[in-house]
C-alpha cells in the first residue's frame, strides 16, 4: 500500500489531529510569542498529552559495552573489573553498575542479541538510527523524522522533532549531525537542535513590533516564499519556508526549552550532567507536544582506551536516566503511550585490548526498550558464554525497526510513495517485528 | 655524561594482564598484582609462575613490606595481606567502597596508602562529583588499622610516600596533586597543572587522562609526576608521553622541569621508577604514536638517556635494589579466543640490563 497521507489514518487521529490544529491557530490568535498563551485552552493542553505515541530515543554515540551494561559476563575472562548484579527478574543479572535499573527489570525489554554488519561508526549510526544500509544517493531518513513524519503534528508550533546535544564535536557523529537527517521526507521532518552551546538564540519577539506587526510581516514572506515555491518548484525554498515555520513555532514554545525552568527536585532526581539533563528535558518535550526527542552527548561511549574509568562515570548516569524516566513516565500514566529506546551503534569486543579499551563490535550486543508498545520484562535473545557469538535469536537493524514501528503503531512494510525514485519500503523485505517484544 | 644500554636478559609471560609487581627481598623473587590475582614468580625465570591468592575483582597493586609479607590492593576496596612462608592470606582491610586505584608502602613498611574515587558527573558539564568516601587512606602496617582518611577530589589514581616516610602524595584524573604529613594528617601541599588531563572537546565532556604515577627523588625534595598531556582525542589516548618534576615545598609548588621538546610521542605513562643512585628515572606505560613506551631520563638534566619499544603496554617498572637491571611488567591485548584448555598467555615480564660508558 503507498503511503499518501501524514497521519496513521484512524478517524480518531484525524479528529485529534484537527482539534490540535483549531487550538493552535485560536492560542496563536491570543499570544504568539507565550507558551502559557498556547496552552491556555485546557481543552488544548489535555490534547496534546493524548495525542498518540511518542518516543524519546536515549542514543549512547560512540557504543556502549554490553558486558558493562546489559550482558555481563561473570566468572569469565572477559568479564572486566564490574560485577553482575541480580534483578527483579529471576535468573536475570545486569552489570552492577546498573542497580536501579535492575528493580525495573520487569518494566524494561532488553535485547541481549543484536547483530548487525557495520563495524565503524559512521555507518553504524547511520543504520542504526534509520534502520537500514544506504541506497546511494538516496536517504532513508532517520527513526526520529519517520516518527514525527507519521505521528506529529507538522503544524505544531512543539517542534516534532527535536535532538537535544551538548556536544559541537563528536568526530563520526558530527559528520552525521552535518548530514541530512530527514532524507526524502524533506526538512521539515528534521530535528531542531539545542542543548549546551546550542540553545535557541533570537526566539523573542523584539518589544519593537507589536503582535499584529509581526504575523502581518509573516503573513507577507509567507506569501511570497511559497509563491516562489512553488513557481520555481524550488526544493530549497521549501526548505527555508519550513525553517521559517519552525522559528516561528519555537518562538511560541521557548520556554519548553528552558531547563532552569524545570522543577529543582526533577533535576537533581535525573543527575547533573547534560545527558541526564537532556532526558529530563526530553519528558517534558514529549508531555508538551513533541512526537520524539533524541537525547545525545556526543560520542562518549566509544572507549578503545579508559574503558572502565569513562563506563565508571557513564553506565550510573544511563541507569539513572532509565530509571528516573521509565517511572516518572508510569507516575504520568505516560508510559504506555511513550517508547524509550537506550541504544548505540554497535557494541565493544569481549576482550580487552592493550590500551584496556574494547574496540568496536557489531557482531554480538545489547540494547534495551521500555513503554510505548514494548512488553517488560522481557530479555530476548543470548550470547554464548564468552559473548563471542549470538546465541539465540539474533535481530539485525531491519527486525529491530520493524519492532519499534510496530510498538508505535506505524506500518513497518508500508511503501513510501515517493515520485521518480525507486521503491523504497520503511523496513525492506518484509522483515517481521520481534513479537515477543510487542504488548 | 653517561650513556645507556639497555639489554634484554630475560622475558616470560603470565596467564593474566599485569597491573602492579615487586620485588621480593632477594632481589630476584617477583609478586604480581594481575587482573585474576598475585602470582608468584621471578625476575630470571628460575621460578614457575604461581597464582598465590586472588581478590574480589582486579589486582590494581602489590607491594613487599619485609620479610615473607606481602600486601596488596584491588578493585574489591580491600587490602590483602599474605605470608609467603605459610602461603596463605593473612588478613583483609577494607579501604574502599570503590576501586583501589593505586596502593603504597612507606620505605620502612610501617604505612600504606590507597587511593580511590569514582568519577560521577557533578555538574552539567561533567565536573567531577565531590568524593562520596574519602579519597585517600593510610594504614598502619602493624595493627592494620585505618590512621588517616583524607580528602581529595576522585578519582585519584596514584599515590606515592616520600623517602623520609614522613608525606604522602595523591594526584588525581583532573592533574590536581595534593600531599599530606603522615602524623598528624596535614595537607602542606595542593596544585593543579592542566599539563596531564584532557577535558574531552571532540567525544563527550568530562576529563580523562589524568596523574597515573608519582615517585618522589630520592632526596625528597621533588616530586615526579607521569601521565599524558592534554589529548586531541581523548578515546585515543593520544596525549604526548609526559612526566614533570615538581618542587613541592617551595611556598608556591613550582614545576621545574618536563619531558624535553622532541623526547616524546603519544601514550599515557603509568608507572614511574627511580633508580637506586638517584641519578635517574624510568617512565613507561602504552604506546600509542612515537617510538618508545619506556625511557630512561637523567634526574638532573631530564635529558632522555635510553628508549624501549616494548610492544606491550607497561603497567610498573622497577629496579633491582643493586641498580643493575630494570625489570617492566605489562599486559598485551586480551586474546580473542581460548586455545586448547585455556587463553593464552599474556600478562609480560621483561628484563634489561642496564649498561653505562661514559661518554
Amino acid at each position: 500500500m503507498k503511503h499518501t497521507h501524514k497521519t496513521c489514518g484512524s478517524p480518531e487521529h484525524l479528529l485529534h489531529r484537527r482539534l490540535f490544529l483549531q487550538g493552535t491557530m485560536a492560542a496563536s490568535a491570543a499570544s504568539v510569542a507565550s507558551f502559557n498563551g498556547l496552552f491556555s485552552v485546557p481543552a488544548l493542553a489535555d490534547e496534546t498529552k493524548r495525542q498518540g505515541k511518542k518516543c524519546i530515543l536515549l542514543w549512547l554515540c560512540g557504543a556502549p559495552s554490553q558486558f558493562e551494561t546489559w550482558d555481563p559476563k561473570p566468572g569469565t575472562p572477559f568479564s572486566g573489573p564490574f560485577g553482575a548484579i541480580p534483578t527483579n527478574l529471576p535468573g536475570v543479572q545486569i552489570s552492577s553498575l546498573m542497580p536501579k535499573c535492575a528493580g525495573i527489570m520487569d518494566k524494561l525489554a532488553v535485547i541481549r542479541s543484536m547483530s548487525t554488519e557495520p563495524g565503524e561508526h559512521f555507518q553504524g549510526i547511520d543504520v542504526l538510527t534509520r534502520g537500514d544500509k544506504p541506497r546511494q544517493p538516496f536517504i532513508r531518513p532517520i527513526l526520529g523524522s519517520v516518527v514525527a513524519e507519521q505521528l506529529g503534528h507538522l503544524d505544531s508550533p512543539v517542534p516534532q522533532f527535536i535532538l537535544l546535544d551538548p556536544c559541537p564535536e563528536g568526530n563520526e557523529f558530527k559528520g552525521f549531525k552535518a548530514g541530512n537527517w530527514a532524507g526524502w521526507l524533506g526538512a521539515q521532518y528534521g530535528p531542531v537542535r539545542a542543548g549546551g552551546e546550542y540553545s535557541i538564540p533570537n526566539l523573542n519577539k523584539l518589544d519593537t513590533i507589536s503582535d499584529i506587526d509581526h504575523q502581518d510581516r509573516e503573513a507577507l514572506r509567507s506569501f511570497f516564499s511559497k509563491k516562489y515555491e512553488n513557481d520555481r518548484r524550488s526544493q530549497a525554498a521549501g526548505s527555508l519556508n519550513a525553517a521559517f515555520d519552525r522559528v516561528k513555532g519555537l518562538m511560541s514554545c521557548a520556554p519548553l526549552f528552558d531547563l532552569n525552568s524545570l522543577p529543582e527536585t526533577d533535576r537533581q532526581r535525573y543527575g547533573a550532567g547534560a545527558f541526564a539533563q537532556h532526558a529530563l528535558q526530553a519528558r517534558h518535550l514529549i508531555e508538551n507536544g513533541s512526537t520524539f526527542v533524541m537525547v545525545a552527548n556526543g560520542m562518549p561511549w566509544d572507549n578503545h582506551v579508559f574503558q572502565h574509568e569513562m563506563h565508571q562515570m557513564l553506565v550510573p548516569e544511563l541507569d539513572n536516566v532509565l530509571y528516573q524516566l521509565v517511572t516518572d513516565l508510569e507516575d504520568r500514566g505516560m508510559l504506555e503511550d511513550t517508547l524509550v529506546i537506550a541504544m548505540g551503534e554497535f557494541g565493544r569486543s569481549p576482550w580487552l585490548n592493550e590500551a584496556r579499551g574494547r574496540d568496536h563490535y557489531p557482531k554480538a550486543w545489547s540494547m534495551a526498550m521500555a513503554g510505548g508498545g514494548i512488553r517488560g520484562g522481557v530479555v530476548h535473545g543470548a550470547t554464548d558464554p564468552l559473548g563471542h557469538e549470538v546465541a539465540e535469536d539474533a535481530v539485525d537493524n531491519r527486525q529491530l525497526f520493524a519492532t519499534i514501528f510496530a510498538a508505535l503503531g506505524i506500518d513497518p512494510h508500508e511503501e513510501y510513495d515517493l515520485p521518480d525514485l525507486p521503491t523504497f519500503l520503511r523496513v525492506e523485505d518484509g522483515v517481521a517485528p520481534i513479537q515477543q517484544l510487542l504488548v | 655524561m653517561k650513556s645507556i644500554t639497555l639489554k634484554e636478559k630475560h622475558r616470560h609471560k603470565l596467564p593474566m594482564g599485569i597491573l602492579s609487581m615487586a620485588l621480593l627481598p632477594d632481589g630476584v623473587g617477583l609478586v604480581a598484582g594481575c587482573m585474576d590475582g598475585v602470582y608468584l614468580t621471578s625476575i630470571d625465570k628460575s621460578r614457575e609462575p604461581k597464582l598465590l591468592y586472588s581478590h574480589d575483582n582486579y589486582v590494581s597493586s602489590v607491594v613487599s613490606i619485609g620479610g615473607d609479607t606481602i600486601v596488596s590492593a584491588g578493585y574489591d576496596g580491600t587490602a590483602r595481606w599474605f605470608d609467603l612462608a605459610e602461603q596463605k592470606v593473612t588478613d583483609s582491610v577494607k579501604l574502599h567502597d570503590f576501586w583501589s586505584w593505586d596502593m603504597t608502602a612507606s620505605p620502612d613498611g610501617k604505612h600504606l596508602a590507597s587511593v580511590t574515587g569514582q568519577y560521577l558527573a557533578g555538574g552539567y558539564k561533567y565536573e567531577p562529583q565531590e568524593e562520596s568516601e574519602p579519597s585517600i587512606r593510610v594504614v598502619d602496617v602493624a595493627s592494620k588499622q585505618i590512621i588517616h582518611s583524607l580528602p581529595h577530589v576522585p578519582s585519584v589514581q596514584s599515590v606515592a610516600i616520600s623517602p623520609d616516610n614522613q608525606f604522602v602524595a595523591a594526584g588525581n584524573l583532573m592533574g590536581e596533586v595534593r600531599i599530606y604529613r603522615i602524623a598528624d594528617g596535614e595537607l602542606v601541599s595542593q596544585w593543579t597543572t592542566s599539563d596531564f588531563t584532557s577535558w574531552g572537546i571532540i567525544k563527550s565532556h568530562c576529563y580523562l587522562g589524568g596523574i597515573f604515577a608519582m615517585q618522589f627523588s630520592r632526596d625528597g625534595k621533588h616530586l615526579l609526576l607521569a601521565g599524558m598531556g592534554p589529548m586531541r582525542d581523548p578515546m585515543a589516548g593520544n596525549g604526548k608521553q609526559l612526566w614533570q618534576k615538581w618542587d613541592w615545598q617551595a611556598a608556591e609548588p613550582k614545576m621545574i622541569d618536563q619531558t624535553h621538546e622532541g623526547d616524546a610521542g603519544e601514550g599515557l605513562m603509568e608507572t614511574l621508577a627511580v633508580h637506586p643512585s638517584g641519578d635517574m628515572f624510568a617512565m613507561g606505560g602504552r604506546l600509542r604514536g612515537g617510538d618508545w613506551n619506556v625511557a630512561l631520563f637523567d634526574m638532573q638534566t631530564g635529558d632522555r638517556m635510553a628508549i624501549l619499544k616494548l610492544g606491550f603496554r607497561a603497567t610498573e617498572a622497577t629496579f633491582t635494589p643493586d641498580g643493575k637491571h630494570l625489570v617492566i611488567v605489562g599486559t598485551q591485548g586480551q586474546p580473542s579466543k581460548p586455545k586448547g584448555d585455556g587463553f593464552p598467555d599474556f600478562g609480560r615480564v621483561e628484563v634489561f640490563a642496564i649498561e653505562s660508558e661514559a661518554t
